[in-house]
């Protein structure tokens, strides 16, 4: 199964990914970082910071715009991927294996996921 | 209605990523706003930029007329040179900025920028009442071509280009045996040519330099790297850092005007005052000291207290640090200072630095 069958997407190109450990892994569509372009900066939440669902929670920034990141479903940041604030460059070769940006203890229901997309959806709403 | 150039078929086939710009369907980028930016910097990139606005003007008072719109000597302006102006109105601030061309007795072309055409042309109208002078723009029959960088010359040389051109002039010239006017100027604080030529050889000569210009290393570059390029040369943008409210003196544009020029001029009276005393605000570059990067429209703190606003702002490849620009009022602020930006609801420190942040052949500044 690619990662892609197994992410949910959101319509403002959050990706969430559910790990065997009952955490998430959280991170940017590849459509939202082709969008971009080069990527630039980003600024990653404090671990054991929480927010709930649509609260913007990561800043990114290309050569050309700045933007937020919003949180897919209420959560405390567990782990931040602070190797890729030094190469934010990362983003724009992989946003899965190595460019993902936080991992999340849900502390809500899964139903908040309900509104989310399947991958195929997603590219089929924002192309 | 979005207004589409002669070369935007090129620019779709060649998977550009568009975008609307000043009414226009523009390319922003072809592959990457920083792979592109280098490009130019090392080697050279061909920018359609017929967006542009060309209006002629021509009559026996061409000289009178411009000596009063514009804050520059025009009478020193001689055949097949250029000279960067601004369009200040009567309060000094700025409709426009510019650059005149010579091309004969009573007759000369300006270039102007492609959002402020209308209102150039509204206001040269206006202030054409009396003079013996005909102000014919001519936007949508010309297509301009930019080959900027430092292998630019010698490109157009391998095409045919005719013309021996020290910056800043402008010649009608010949390249594949085509009548043009070539011009040696730019936007991006690099060495390079403008060519102005009619709308229906503009395909065939964008495909002729990417071709020619393979063995150089030639890329197509979109307005996304050409912003980047005009920043890290800060060379200003009309919209961002220049406006009705802005002199050119708080503009840093003191360089260019004449403090002896005889005629009156539309705002010479503030200006020349300003040249004597200082502006309202004025522009600083601005090296941020950590990574955030300074946009647009961000406000600029010194010693706790709101002093200004970043008008452009972005990242520099050259440098590899973030620069921008912006307007601040505390005269105390200098090259060396220290000020804050706001960004994200926090400060960030950035140091003012002397402008352009990049000098040609990439000596860098700061």
């Amino acid at each position: 199964m690619s990662i892609t069958e197994k992410i949910l997407c959101t319509k403002t190109h959050e990706y969430i990914l559910k790990n065997d450990d009952g955490t998430y892994t959280v991170g940017l569509t590849d459509y939202a970082v082709e969008q971009l372009g080069d990527i630039v900066f980003l600024e990653l939440p404090e671990v054991g910071s929480t927010y709930s669902k649509g609260d913007s929670f990561a800043a990114i920034e290309s050569v050309k715009a700045a933007s937020e990141i919003y949180m897919p479903i209420s959560g405390e940041i567990v782990e931040a991927n602070t190797a890729i604030v030094e190469t934010p460059e990362t983003l724009n070769e992989d946003v899965y294996e190595n460019g993902w940006l936080v991992k999340i203890k849900a502390t809500a229901d899964a139903s908040e996921l309900d509104d989310l997309l399947e991958y195929e959806d997603y590219k089929e709403e924002v192309e | 209605m979005t207004k589409e150039t002669f070369l935007h078929a090129k620019h779709v086939s060649l998977g550009a990523k568009m975008v609307d710009f000043a009414g226009w369907h523009m390319p922003v980028q072809y592959t990457s706003i920083i792979e592109e930016h280098n490009n130019v910097r090392n080697n050279v990139g061909l920018f359609d930029v017929s967006h542009m606005g060309e209006v002629f003007i021509s009559g026996k008072d061409s000289l009178e007329f411009l000596q009063k719109i514009v804050p520059q000597d025009i009478s020193k302006l001689v055949y097949e040179k250029a000279v960067y102006c601004q369009l200040p109105n009567e309060k000094g601030g700025l409709i426009d900025d510019l650059i005149i061309y010579k091309l004969g007795i009573n007759y000369y072309l300006i270039i102007c920028n492609a959002s402020r055409i209308d209102e150039d042309v509204n206001w040269m109208s206006l202030n054409s009442k009396g003079f013996d002078v005909k102000i014919d723009n001519q936007s949508h029959n010309y297509s301009l071509l930019a080959v900027q960088g430092p292998k630019a010359d010698e490109l157009l040389r391998t095409m045919g280009l005719d013309t021996l051109q020290d910056s800043f002039t402008i010649k009608p010239a010949k390249i594949l045996n085509r009548k043009m006017y070539v011009s040696r100027t730019g936007y991006t604080g690099e060495d390079g040519y403008e060519l102005l030529v009619e709308n229906d050889f503009a395909e065939e000569l964008w495909d002729k330099i990417l071709e020619y210009g393979k063995p150089f290393g030639i890329m197509p570059i979109g307005l996304g790297a050409r912003d980047t390029l005009r920043l890290e040369a800060a060379l200003h943008l009309y919209g961002n850092d220049l406006d009705e409210e802005t002199t050119p003196v708080e503009a840093g544009l003191s360089w260019s005007l004449p403090k002896d020029k005889k005629e009156d001029y539309n705002g010479k009276s503030v200006i020349m005052e300003q040249i004597a005393n200082g502006g309202r605000k004025k522009l600083v570059g601005l090296k941020m000291l950590d990574k955030n990067i300074a946009r647009h429209g961000y406000d600029v703190y010194y010693n706790g207290v709101k002093t200004g606003v970043v008008t452009s702002g972005g990242i520099s490849p050259v440098l590899g640090a973030n620069i921008a620009l912006a307007y601040v009022d505390n005269k105390d602020i200098k090259v060396g200072s220290t000020v804050q930006v706001m960004i994200r609801e926090k400060l960030h420190d950035a140091e003012v630095v002397k402008k352009p942040f990049v000098d040609k052949r990439n000596k860098i500044r700061i």
